[in-house]
């Protein structure tokens, strides 16, 4: 299975790459620190919160003595990371021994959290303010809807009804390395593209903050304070209202465009307008190993190619699409075939028969997901042999060589091709040779010395 | 630089049981002071050191759940359970701790009424009911085993104080054995005046890791530094071990703990004198008694 191109990293990788000042910066929120040791290895984990209340530096041996043989590269990997996101700071004393101490802010303030808990810079507001907050269900229902949207927008499918508010130059930078766009012809899916379409929304949601981060200084904006503030904000409840009043106004900006990646939803009352952090929030600093957030699937896969999908949704169909006929869409089923031209297509678009069975297994229905296999095998096979297929023509750059003035060069010429182990073709009636392109410089040596 | 990879470490989730010894006699046997462990570390300190420490397991990994089982001296009772407070990602850490307090009193003053009938000895060696709490955490970790195909790696810490009662020999031995079929291992702290066999025994049986604090004003550190160490971290750390375990079993007859005695041939009960008919299968015993310790079927304290 070739490499996944698209790795949507963890949010740390980002954290760990900002300069030591920055970061110190970022450790002055709590709820940073806390994001930040939930992303740690668990080894990692457990030294930070071993030296949680030791002040004074420990010796690196003394970490080390804990250690069986079999955990070294474990323990390296650990104190790698920590000492990477200035969790632990390292000190060499004057015998050459190195010790660490942990960073104080974040010390003080994961303290201050085990004992007292963390206060978010906002309170949530107060029913009275805010009439008829949504539903955890209506909230979920939002964000999915809000996501949708904005993928279909992405790939720039004609079933976008509804644009985003983001500007035709952000939806650029999003689609670049997800959509080709050649001159004069309309944007086409990637390899990177459809992978993409194929990851779970936690992948995807990941792949697009980055972005949004990465190209946010272009923006004028400090990374360091988007990132501070996507991490705040995935501490803050689920489905409570929090006053736009306490935004900053960098964080102001940032919350419309997560409005419209259904991150929050924004809501406007007589006087004051708030925000509603949504299910898609509160798992952003999760890292991605953690799929929690699996939504329900909804594929049925019949032993005769027959594929049942129980959505609503347009982004599902144009999905199957991707990889199979749709042959009947019912408002809230779409029943498609697996064919070999629809695969066909799909390989040819850089779609893999693995990313493909995989996504019928994650999605499937719950019905069918106790069952053993939940795809068909002999679907899963033959999906897999109709990719073989495709590779059946092995392309060899080569040359031909045709119009030999006598039996006795062309055989001479077909002779040397065979030693050299180029020879790929001959046709002694007609005197042609096809030979392997990266010979042709030996091949044309040879011809001039025969002559 | 190398990072690494989050896939290894997808399964450091742990769901972990702590049993918290709530006796009130050996509780209240440090008000006198002197050299008793509850002198140095009240039961209001020695919350102080769970509680945080509770606080730290969820802090460690948002998936991770923890819940809380006191044992009384008539009764035990679930006393929080972090999967069902609230909504996902709102885990108010002065929420729980005041609602743990809050339920611990509850639970201590239905504790009482129920022993009210009961008059039991006085004095500060009436024990804890610890298989009772064993065998609701084995009960809890049964359910979460079957309610889905993901689920967190559990384990149970018991935090003991009070001595073992030598009555519940059986059934706290049966809860071990289950323990051991679920894989489930049985951390111990105790945090009591002596050293408790059935605890050395369960951790030595299930993999856990035994450990009587020396010195109890740093238990936090001793929970955080051992205890909050998840499963699959435990491969890589040399842990404490304990250096020897009394494996010492009580008599089915009298409940008393025994060095040697007598053990049925049939179904391997254990008796502190000769008997014609095993209690609990029935076989009969037509020997004539020996002296215990020239008897063929004896235990010897390893």
């Amino acid at each position: 299975m070739p490499q996944v191109r698209i790795v949507a990293k963890n949010f740390m990788d980002m954290v760990a790459v900002l300069p030591a000042m920055k970061l110190d910066k970022l450790y002055e929120s709590t709820f940073i620190c806390e994001a930040v040791l939930r992303s740690l290895p668990p080894l990692a984990k457990k030294y930070a919160l071993q030296m949680l209340f030791i002040e004074s530096p420990v010796i690196a041996k003394s970490f080390e003595e804990w250690v069986l043989p079999d955990g070294f590269s474990k323990h390296r990997v650990a104190i790698e990371r920590l000492l990477q996101l200035r969790v632990f700071l390292e000190t060499n004393d004057r015998k050459k021994e190195t010790s660490y101490t942990m960073n104080p802010k974040f010390q003080s303030n994961m303290r201050k959290y085990l004992v007292q808990g963390g206060t978010l810079p906002r309170e949530p507001m107060s029913l009275g303010v805010t009439v008829r907050l949504p539903t955890l269900e209506d909230l979920e229902a939002y964000a999915h809807k809000q996501w949708e949207c904005f993928l279909l927008q992405l790939i720039n499918s004609a079933q976008a009804q509804r644009l985003t508010n983001f500007s035709s130059s952000m939806i650029r930078v999003f689609q670049r390395g997800l959509l080709s766009s050649r001159e004069n012809e309309a944007p086409r899916l990637t390899e990177n593209g459809f992978q993409f379409l194929l990851m779970d929304t936690n992948a995807q949601l990941w792949y697009i903050i980055r972005e949004y981060i990465t190209t946010s200084e272009d923006r004028g904006i400090e990374p360091t304070d988007l990132i501070s503030f996507l991490l705040e904000l995935s501490f803050h409840s689920l489905g409570e209202a929090y006053n736009m009043n306490s935004l900053t106004e960098v964080q102001c900006k940032a919350i419309k465009d997560l409005a419209d990646l259904g991150v929050v939803k924004l809501q406007q009352g007589r006087k004051e307008s708030w925000f509603i952090p949504t299910k898609l929030a509160s798992n952003l600093s999760i890292s991605l190993s953690d799929s929690s957030s699996r939504r329900q699937g909804f594929v049925v896969v019949e032993t005769n190619f027959r594929m049942y999908a129980y959505s609503t949704s347009k982004l599902h169909s144009e999905i199957l699409r991707l990889f199979s006929r749709i042959e009947y869409q019912l408002p809230n089923l779409i029943v498609a075939a697996i064919t070999k031209e629809s695969l066909y297509t799909a390989f040819e678009n850089g779609i893999t028969a693995d990313q493909i069975i995989s996504f019928l297994q994650q999605n499937a229905h719950p019905r069918i997901v106790e069952r053993v296999p939940t795809v068909p095998e002999n679907v899963t096979d033959q999906i897999r042999l109709w990719e073989t297929d495709r590779n059946r023509v092995e392309m060899i750059p080569s040359h031909i060589y045709e119009d030999f003035p006598s039996k006795e060069v062309f055989e001479g010429a077909a002779d040397f091709a065979r030693e050299v182990g180029g020879l790929l073709w001959e046709d002694s009636n007609k005197m042609r040779l096809i030979v392997r392109g990266e010979l042709h410089q030996q091949m044309r040596d040879f011809l001039r010395r025969s002559k | 630089m190398a990072s690494a990879p989050s896939k290894l470490y997808s399964d450091d989730v742990s769901l972990v049981v702590v049993l918290l010894d709530a006796n009130p006699f050996f509780w209240a046997a440090g008000a006198g002071g002197g050299n008793h462990p509850a002198a140095t570390l009240p039961f209001a300190k020695f919350l102080d050191h769970v509680i945080p420490f509770l606080n730290s397991l969820l802090l460690m990994n948002q998936l991770n759940q923890v819940v809380l089982i006191a044992t009384g001296i008539n009764t035990c009772g679930y006393i929080y359970d972090s999967g069902n407070g609230g909504p996902e990602g709102s885990d108010n850490v002065s929420e729980i701790s005041s609602e743990i307090l809050l339920r611990l009193e509850e639970f201590v003053c239905k504790d009482r009424k129920i022993g009210k009938g009961t008059e039991r000895a006085m004095g500060g060696s009436v024990s804890s009911l610890l298989s009772g709490s064993l065998s609701l955490a084995l009960c809890y970790v049964q359910k979460v085993f079957r309610s889905g195909a993901i689920h967190p790696q559990p384990r149970i810490l018991c935090l003991q104080a009070s001595p073992d009662g030598p009555e519940q020999y059986v059934a706290v031995m049966n809860a071990i054995f289950s323990a051991q079929r679920s894989m489930v291992p049985i951390d111990s702290c105790v945090v009591g005046v002596q050293h408790s066999a059935f605890l050395q025994q369960a951790s030595y049986i299930t993999g856990g890791i035994y450990l009587k604090p020396p010195q109890l004003d740093g238990l936090f550190q001793y929970l955080a530094a051992v205890f909050a160490t998840d499963l699959q971290s435990r491969n890589f750390l040399q842990l404490p071990k304990p250096a020897g375990v009394d494996f010492r079993a009580s008599c089915f007859c009298h409940k008393k703990t025994i060095d040697m005695g007598y053990v049925c041939s049939v179904c391997l009960s254990i008796f502190c004198q000769h008997q014609r008919k095993c209690s609990t299968c029935g076989s009969e015993f037509n020997q004539a008694p020996r002296e215990p310790n020239s008897a063929s079927d004896t235990i010897r304290k390893a």
